[in-house]
């Protein structure tokens, strides 16, 4: 790896007329490459009539362009040992690759091919429908999932966030060719495309590389990405439980609105959130849930992040008979979070470790690469590592208890579950 | 350029037995430390299975020394992660850290070696942790077929046994049996310390030897799984259950990992199922869409997803190939149709290409894995756990060296309709979709 930190001084950062970035840092010693990033559109183009057009429009990327057919475009990347995958999330289509470097450009110009001239083959549609159809179905029997989308549900609300991208049954399997069609010629294009490259490959071959493929990108009936509606949290207690047959574990999330990902209270609730359910063998409620009581064997708390409205959680899976017990434990730590300051020691903890992960999450390509793509999302700066040290250290007791006590407001719990019925 | 392994590679083997392997790689100011013990649940009885995985949780509860909280501190104070695994074959416990703490490693592997306390009721409250993390595997029902199908797969060898243990069996270990395992196993010469990263060799074995070296061996009493029959034409499970989707399994037997035959059916693996990787952290695989099961069972609408398994393991093991099948399809048909791809595998050698393309996706994986220094510490010990560290070393060559005679013969040998067994879970209870 360059012995040196990412920063304004060796990321090449370059911008096309065509809206897209290229971001990239090189690694010579390795022989592959990984690139990664982000482009328009995301699940909230979708209807309530069309949830899950985008994510279909997507997954019909992979299977063949107006030149190549399934085979001959699998053949193409599976023949060189390269990975592309291109999925959906609610604000952005993401997608990454890695390939062996002196295949590259044969992989961004398959990547180009594939978002820009997809054929729409009416046997891929059928197929993929029903493999979506299948995903929901056995979504709808996954615990975790279900926990997990009743709690997006309530805590979104009327948002587009309460929706899973993937849709539903029911307006999936209503979902006509010409739709995805029409969505993919009026919502793909280069405007908005971010990609950040790390590995074997010099900077300037990458920018030579995207200019003749991503770089010249055009579409003129690309639409700009809609506004997010406002997001208005719930003001009550929630409390729901999916009943799921011939489950032997129950899952657990309780959760409440996170800070915007670009806000001092974001990097003051990445502390506290390490002390809360991470740091070490998963925090406070890991001592308190799995190694104290051995109720459970995965918990954990999660702070979200994104362009939009988040959550912060915790979640554990329990066995049904420890469910009332689970969530007494977990809110009695969450209250203890709120109403005590976190020590000096704890603090000092999740400090140390932010810091020396540092030269951990450059490790790697693909470590480099994701960090990359956050920088640019999030409008950090290129010296955003050389800064986040600085950043880290300025975090206080006072801080973390005030943002803390903001959030984490007992009255207003989220708690969703899923699994055996409740007696 | 191709990858050499061996490049400023250090072996040897200290008195008490303790093999160490040390490798310098400076990309990066981390090290990887990664301590195997050559035990698993291949090496448990019928009643006790599952110990060597619980052995494992207990080796974070602490020592006289470390209490748990001080295990959890003297890694993730410094940034650094760990964890560990049970396999079949091994156990295995890694920490990658800032290259500046790899002693503090060091000195907590050679402590747990031999001071775990077992506190009584840390071994209570870790019984109920342990059968949470099996409830959650058994909500799925790939799991629930899965468990069935390798126990049917071996009826007299211990690869019967999963590795999480029996839910009778978790019940009923007591303290003692737990410590007398880690007692009976855990030990310099039953176990291999591997340290890949930014790393002064010189430095690390005198380290290695001031921690490692006073420690004593035992003789080790190994337990010797009985070889495995031949398996009876038709072995079949059904099975039945809440669900949305129909599951398909089929396990044949496979070589073991130090068998010439083992490469040759890598191959089999790849054009069939798609390759493995070799890699354990996150430098991604390769999709299999032009696999021979792909191209039969999903591009003909006849499975939603279908993936194989082909594991290394010290004793001849299972290839397994799994299929997710829609709610209205037919896990019959699905079987059909991967039946007629073995006998077309079967009925004629592959072509120099279709070798060749399996070599460059074998090589590209390792490339994806080599920029890790986890993955550098966890392939020395990994190998060295079933074969030796050449295996890995030399796996792109070995793997080039396979003829398509070769690649038949073993596809004729293995693949065979009578010598397998097949597992389908049907989904009873459909409910109303959201």
């Amino acid at each position: 790896m360059n012995s040196s930190m990412p920063d304004a001084s060796n990321i090449l950062r370059a911008v096309w007329e065509n809206g897209t970035t290229l971001l990239a840092y090189p690694n010579l010693t390795s022989p592959a490459v990984y690139f990664t990033g982000y482009m328009q559109p995301g699940a909230i183009a979708d209807s309530p009539e069309t949830r899950g057009l985008a994510s279909f429009t997507t997954d019909m990327l992979m299977t063949g362009t107006k030149q190549l057919n399934f085979q001959q475009l699998h053949e193409k990347i599976e023949s060189i040992g390269a990975s592309l995958s291109i999925g959906t999330g609610h604000l952005a289509t993401t997608f990454f690759g890695q390939c062996l470097r002196e295949d590259l450009e044969t992989l961004w110009s398959l990547l180009v091919e594939i978002v820009r001239e997809p054929a729409f083959a009416e046997k891929h549609f059928k197929r993929v429908r029903s493999q979506i159809l299948t995903s929901i179905a056995i979504q709808n029997q996954d615990s975790t999932e279900m926990a997990s989308q009743a709690f997006n549900r309530a805590l979104y609300n009327a948002h587009p966030y309460a929706h899973p991208s993937i849709g539903y049954a029911q307006t999936v399997s209503a979902l006509q060719i010409s739709q995805l069609e029409t969505f993919h010629a009026t919502h793909y294009g280069p405007s908005g495309l971010v990609m950040a490259v790390c590995g074997g490959i010099e900077p300037e071959r990458a920018r030579e590389a995207f200019a003749n493929t991503l770089g010249a990108w055009q579409n003129q009936r690309q639409a700009a990405q809609g506004e997010l509606p406002p997001f208005t949290p719930p003001q009550k207690a929630i409390r729901e439980h999916i009943p799921l047959d011939g489950k032997n574990q129950t899952d657990l999330v309780i959760g409440v609105p996170a800070p915007k990902t670009i806000s001092r209270d974001f990097q003051v609730c990445s502390l506290g959130n390490a002390i809360l359910g991470k740091y070490g063998m998963m925090g406070r409620i890991g001592k308190a849930v799995r190694e104290k009581a051995g109720l459970a064997y995965e918990v954990s708390s999660h702070l979200g992040t994104g362009i939009g409205p988040t959550a912060w959680t915790v979640a554990a899976g329990v066995n049904p008979d420890n469910l009332d017990k689970a969530i007494a434990l977990l809110c009695a730590e969450l209250s203890r979070f709120r109403d005590e300051p976190v020590t000096a020691q704890e603090l000092q903890d999740v400090k140390t470790q932010a810091l020396g992960r540092l030269p951990l999450s450059l490790e790697t390509n693909a470590g480099i690469a994701s960090i990359l793509v956050s920088i640019e999302r999030y409008g950090y700066g290129l010296d955003h590592l050389r800064q986040l040290p600085a950043i880290i250290e300025s975090v206080r007791i006072e801080e973390i208890q005030a943002a803390v006590r903001r959030y984490w407001e007992m009255d207003k719990l989220i708690i969703t579950s899923a699994g055996k019925a409740l007696v | 350029m191709p990858i050499d392994l061996n490049q400023n590679l250090h072996q040897t083997r200290l008195k008490n037995g303790l093999r160490v392997m040390l490798k310098e790689i400076h990309t990066a100011p981390v090290t990887s430390t990664w301590i195997w013990y050559g035990i698993g649940s291949r090496n448990e009885l019928p009643g006790k299975t599952g110990l060597s995985h619980w052995v494992e949780h207990m080796q974070f509860k602490g020592t006289q020394k470390y209490s748990g909280d001080d295990i959890d501190d003297l890694v993730s104070r410094v940034g650094g992660y760990a964890n560990a695994f049970t396999s079949a074959d091994w156990t295995t416990y890694f920490e990658t850290m800032p290259s500046a703490h790899l002693r503090s490693t060091l000195a907590l592997e050679a402590d747990r070696m031999v001071n775990s306390r077992f506190d009584p009721a840390d071994v209570e409250t870790e019984r109920t942790v342990i059968l949470s993390e099996r409830e959650g595997s058994e909500n799925y029902p790939e799991f629930r077929l899965d468990e069935s199908v390798q126990q049917r797969a071996f009826r007299e060898h211990t690869y019967r046994n999963e590795v999480l243990g029996f839910r009778e069996d978790l019940i009923h270990h007591t303290r003692d049996d737990l410590y007398g395992h880690y007692h009976r196993y855990y030990q310099p010469s039953n176990a291999i310390l591997c340290v890949a990263g930014d790393i002064n060799i010189q430095a690390v074995l005198e380290d290695v030897e001031a921690l490692f070296g006073e420690i004593p061996s035992v003789p080790l009493s190994p337990i010797i799984p009985n070889p495995e029959n031949t398996l009876e034409p038709g072995e079949r499970i059904d099975m039945e259950g809440p669900g949305e989707a129909h599951y398909l399994e089929i396990a044949w037997r496979c070589p073991s990992a130090s068998d010439p035959d083992f490469f040759a059916y890598a191959i089999i693996e790849s054009l069939l199922s798609g390759p493995s990787s070799l890699n354990m952290f996150g430098s991604g695989g390769i999709s299999n869409r032009t696999s021979r099961l792909y191209q039969a069972l999903v591009e003909e609408d006849l499975a939603a997803s279908i993936f194989g398994d082909l594991s290394a393991t010290i004793d001849p093991g299972v290839y397994k190939v799994f299929a997710t099948i829609r709610p209205d399809g037919d896990p019959l048909a699905a079987l059909n149709a991967i039946d007629e791809q073995v006998r077309l595998l079967c009925a004629s050698a592959l072509s120099a290409t279709e070798i060749e393309r399996a070599i460059k996706q074998a090589s590209a994986l390792f490339a994806y894995g080599s920029d890790n220094i986890t993955n550098q510490g966890f392939w020395m010990g990994y190998a060295s756990s079933f074969a030796d560290y050449q295996w890995v070393a030399e796996y792109l060559p070995r793997l080039r060296a396979v003829t398509p005679d070769q690649v038949l013969n073993a596809a004729r040998k293995y693949l065979r309709a009578d010598q397998r067994v097949v597992g389908i879970y049907r989904a009873t209870k459909p409910q109303e979709a959201r």
